[in-house]
């Protein structure tokens, strides 16, 4: 069942030239999509462009059959669909605990943001126990936990993940590939958008490429790592 | 010993009122980063309507407050709407607030000079010249209320900033702006009830101002200097700052006054500020001016 | 004096007969506005009855000056100062106290009154650059307002009362005349350092800093000497209208030299006109003391004239933020004689 679909999308930034210049693409609900491509081919500008965060400048998106399109971040929030930034975007004074409270800010039961943040707490333990603690005290890896974690308190049906391995050690980046592997087990539909290709594509279900603002391939990600031009291209292998 | 006490506590008397002065501003910086230079002339603005409030109907000027608050909130909202809404996205933001502020202070310096003429005024309720004694101390009556009446609003506004959603929302602007978008916080309005929750601060402290201080419409570019250098003290954007620097520069300013003079103690005030920007220009809290 | 002017044709890059022709249009315009200038007092002198008008130009000489001499660190590099008219108060006080004191004619005293300008530029600018962006400006605000409360107490000068300067002992309908032709070589002067500036490799390493400050500082370029430089050159002008002002008002007092209106009106004018360019201060003082003319004519000297110019100041930052020739060269609609690029 196809859960999102972007149709033709084209955006760019303030009066700039276009970034995304007609993607499409149909997402199923409860697989995990992993999108790669080179440097400034607009793979964050897609996800933003879906979270709201960027308007699209043509192009439709839909999701569980309703017309996103130009709806306002709140709104999409609502409707289930989450982004975790690439540079995390925590609130460095506030607590973990204030953080993963602001990841419910759209819902007005408290009641139910408590009992979703002990959920997370859970499945986090380190963000339970520092729960107290200033959000830029955590350390790389735990930030991008808390991340994770904020998005997780609206109970997505989609969540997006642009470059969740960044600046993270290898070690930890396993660690957060595993938390990933949790949510794919919940039955979450994924996006992520990762530099480290091989990584994203052995956790995924499907591989898409973009280049220059389009969607040039799309496949099973299997497939998609071992073709020899996106080995060439992107993992760096030499024929 | 007893004189230091007691020039301390002088000091510390106007502190509060400063701090509660120098509170909106620093709100209004956090949140969107606007150096609001008008600021002062909102709380002249204010002082005036107090003084008329005085003057026409006979309200004590701490009850005016009840009438400055929504009064300055939607004045700063519309200022919001008409000048700086659009402005958001614009790589120069921060510069051209400036000015426009500025340009603004200048306008409505323009207009109460236009409408009230310069003559320097203040309203006398008669607490404005008792003093209180507190052993050995004494206490000007008008500015013991004052510090209360700030101390009971800065309270507010920090209980505000704590515990209530928009409170939640506003620090979250300030702190990450984009981080608020990605949660949902709609910005735009955020910054625009910021902008009118500052402006209603300035206009609580324009109801205090008023018998504290006689004033006159120039007398606007003096007090922006002031609490520009309470808040680079303390550190832009941050209201544990203002206090602070609120506290500290005001006691300062009274010991100055006690050796040489009431009339050098504004040179206290514009002087730390220059220091302050050269040496440590995020002050004691803060952060740096500079569009991030 | 007019050679100056015009002999300094910007040079395009091939030299085709349309720009040729261009720039000869442009040197014939400029060459018979000079030459009109030049002999416009005579009318008073022959026929008198033109004082005011001798008056009006050469206010607008001396905030052409003063503005252009702004625009090099407001508008070629991005540094808006808010306090400029410290170096005009400097050179009014100079030149003020040297004349009740000492005898010495303030038109001597003008160029020494340029150097001094220069040296508190280095000065300050050595410890205000140290901040950049709403610090930077606020600290200009802060210093006009010390140097106020300073001069306010300083006996030698008057303090607050001021002091009151020997007139120059010519008759009523010559007295303007050679503050006329002062303040016109003083305009002249200074647009032909604007245009020099701009045509140099310093003016080039302002241009690059007032886009990206970081970027220039690692392209190469001395971004702290450039900009101190700056900061005192822009002063230099400054200064030295304020030595003849002083002379011409016959009257020195820190309220007269250090109020916030002179530095606005700099700011202004040139945001008017058109920051970072040569022509724009010139253009921006001239139609603003035109409108204020007007206004005064119309509404009568008050407080309603700040309200004016603030109005006018958020209007140009709102909607017109590069000035007239600004937004005229991005429409490509600039008549030639205005660009003196």
């Amino acid at each position: 069942m196809v859960i999102l679909e972007t149709e033709d999308i084209v955006a760019g930034y303030g009066s700039g030239p276009d970034i995304l210049k007609g993607i499409s693409l149909q997402v199923e609900a409860g697989q995990t999509y992993c999108i790669i491509g080179p440097n400034g081919a607009g793979k964050s500008t897609y996800l933003k462009v879906i979270s709201g965060l960027l308007p699209s400048r043509k192009g439709r998106i839909t999701f569980k059959g309703t017309d996103l399109t130009g709806w306002r971040t709140d709104q999409i929030l609502r409707k289930g669909i989450c982004l975790v930034p690439s540079d995390r975007s925590l609130f460095p004074d506030m607590t973990v605990r204030e953080n993963l409270r602001m990841g419910g800010y759209v819902l007005s039961d408290q009641k139910k943001i408590d009992q979703r943040i002990e959920e997370v707490c859970e499945l986090f333990p380190i963000l339970g126990e520092r729960h107290a603690q200033q959000a830029k005290t955590l350390s790389g890896g735990q930030q991008q936990q808390l991340a994770i974690g904020r998005a997780l308190v609206l109970r997505p049906e989609l969540i997006m993940l642009d470059e969740p391995t960044l600046g993270l050690a290898p070690k930890i980046s396993k660690q957060i590939f595993d938390s990933i592997e949790i949510l794919k087990r919940a039955g979450m539909t994924v996006i992520i958008v990762e530099q480290n290709a091989r990584m994203g594509l052995e956790a995924a279900d499907w591989g898409v490429v973009l280049d220059l603002g389009k969607n040039s391939f799309i496949a099973e990600a299997q497939k998609v790592l071992q073709d020899e031009r996106i080995q060439e291209l992107y993992l760096g292998k030499k024929h | 010993m007893t004189q230091i006490s007691q020039i301390i506590i002088l000091g510390l008397s106007l502190g509060g009122v400063f701090a509660l002065m120098s509170s909106g501003m620093t709100l209004i910086f956090g949140v969107m980063r606007i150096v609001n230079l008008a600021h002062a002339a909102f709380i002249v603005m204010a002082a005036y309507i107090a003084y008329w409030a005085f003057k026409l109907l006979g309200m004590d000027p701490i009850l005016s407050i009840v009438i400055t608050i929504p009064v300055m909130y939607l004045f700063g909202l519309l200022v919001y709407r008409l000048l700086f809404a659009k402005l958001i996205d614009n790589p120069r933001f921060v510069e051209l607030t400036v000015l426009i502020t500025f340009a603004l202070s200048l306008v409505i310096e323009g207009l109460l000079s236009y409408f009230f003429t310069g003559i320097y005024r203040s309203t006398t309720p008669s607490y404005a010249t008792d003093t209180l004694n507190f052993g050995p101390f004494y206490f000007p009556e008008g500015q013991f209320y004052a510090t209360v009446v700030s101390i009971i609003l800065l309270a507010g506004l920090w209980a505000l900033l704590r515990y209530s959603r928009l409170g939640y929302a506003i620090r979250a602007t300030t702190q990450n702006r984009t981080a608020a978008k990605t949660v949902g916080v709609n910005v735009h309005q955020i910054s625009m009830i910021t902008f009118g929750l500052g402006t209603a601060l300035a206009g609580a402290s324009g109801s205090l101002v008023s018998f504290l201080f006689t004033f006159f419409p120039a007398k606007h570019m003096e007090w922006v200097t002031i609490i520009l250098a309470l808040i680079v003290l303390g550190g832009m954007g941050s209201l544990i700052g203002s206090l602070v620097g609120s506290f500290l520069l005001s006691a300062l300013a009274a010991y100055v006054s006690f050796n040489f003079g009431p009339t050098w103690s504004p040179i206290t005030f514009y002087l730390a500020l220059f220091l302050i920007l050269l040496f440590r220009p995020q002050g004691l809290f803060g952060k740096k001016m500079e569009l991030q | 004096m007019s050679d100056q002017i015009i002999s300094a044709p910007p040079v395009s890059a091939v030299p085709a007969s349309p720009d040729a022709k261009k720039s000869r249009g442009r040197i014939i315009f400029l060459a018979i506005l000079f030459l009109g200038l030049l002999l416009f007092p005579l009318t008073q002198a022959i026929f008198g009855g033109m004082n005011y008008w001798l008056h009006l130009m050469l206010y607008t000489f001396m905030y052409i000056s003063m503005a252009s001499s702004w625009n090099i660190l407001g508008g070629y590099t991005g540094y808006v100062s808010l306090g400029h008219n410290v170096f005009f108060a400097a050179g009014a006080y100079l030149a003020g106290i040297l004349l009740v004191y000492q005898g010495i004619s303030p038109f001597l005293i003008t160029p020494v009154a340029g150097l001094l300008a220069l040296a508190i530029g280095l000065i300050v600018g050595l410890i205000t650059l140290r901040t950049s962006g709403s610090a930077f400006i606020i600290s200009t605000v802060a210093l006009i307002l010390l140097a106020s409360i300073v001069m306010d107490k300083w006996e030698l000068a008057g303090g607050a009362n001021g002091l009151s300067l020997p007139l120059m002992g010519l008759k009523m309908a010559t007295a303007k005349i050679p503050f006329y032709y002062a303040f016109l070589i003083l305009a002249a002067l200074t647009i032909f350092m604007s245009y020099r500036i701009r045509h140099s490799k310093f003016g080039l390493g302002l241009r690059a800093i007032s886009q990206d400050e970081t970027k220039a500082e690692v392209a190469g370029i001395p971004t702290h000497i450039y900009k101190v430089l700056a900061f005192a050159i822009s002063g230099i002008f400054v200064g030295m209208a304020g030595a003849l002002w002083v002379y011409y008002l016959t009257y020195l007092r820190p309220g007269l030299f250090l109020s916030i209106g002179i530095a606005t009106h700099m700011v202004l004018m040139t945001l008017i006109g058109g920051k970072g360019t040569v022509a724009g201060p010139v253009i921006g003082a001239a139609i603003f003391i035109a409108t204020n003319e007007f206004f005064v004519a119309q509404l009568g000297s008050s407080e309603l004239n700040i309200v004016a110019t603030g109005i006018m100041m958020i209007l140009v930052l709102l909607f017109f933020p590069d000035g007239v020739i600004g937004t005229l060269k991005n429409r490509n609609r600039l008549p030639r004689f205005l660009d003196w690029e």
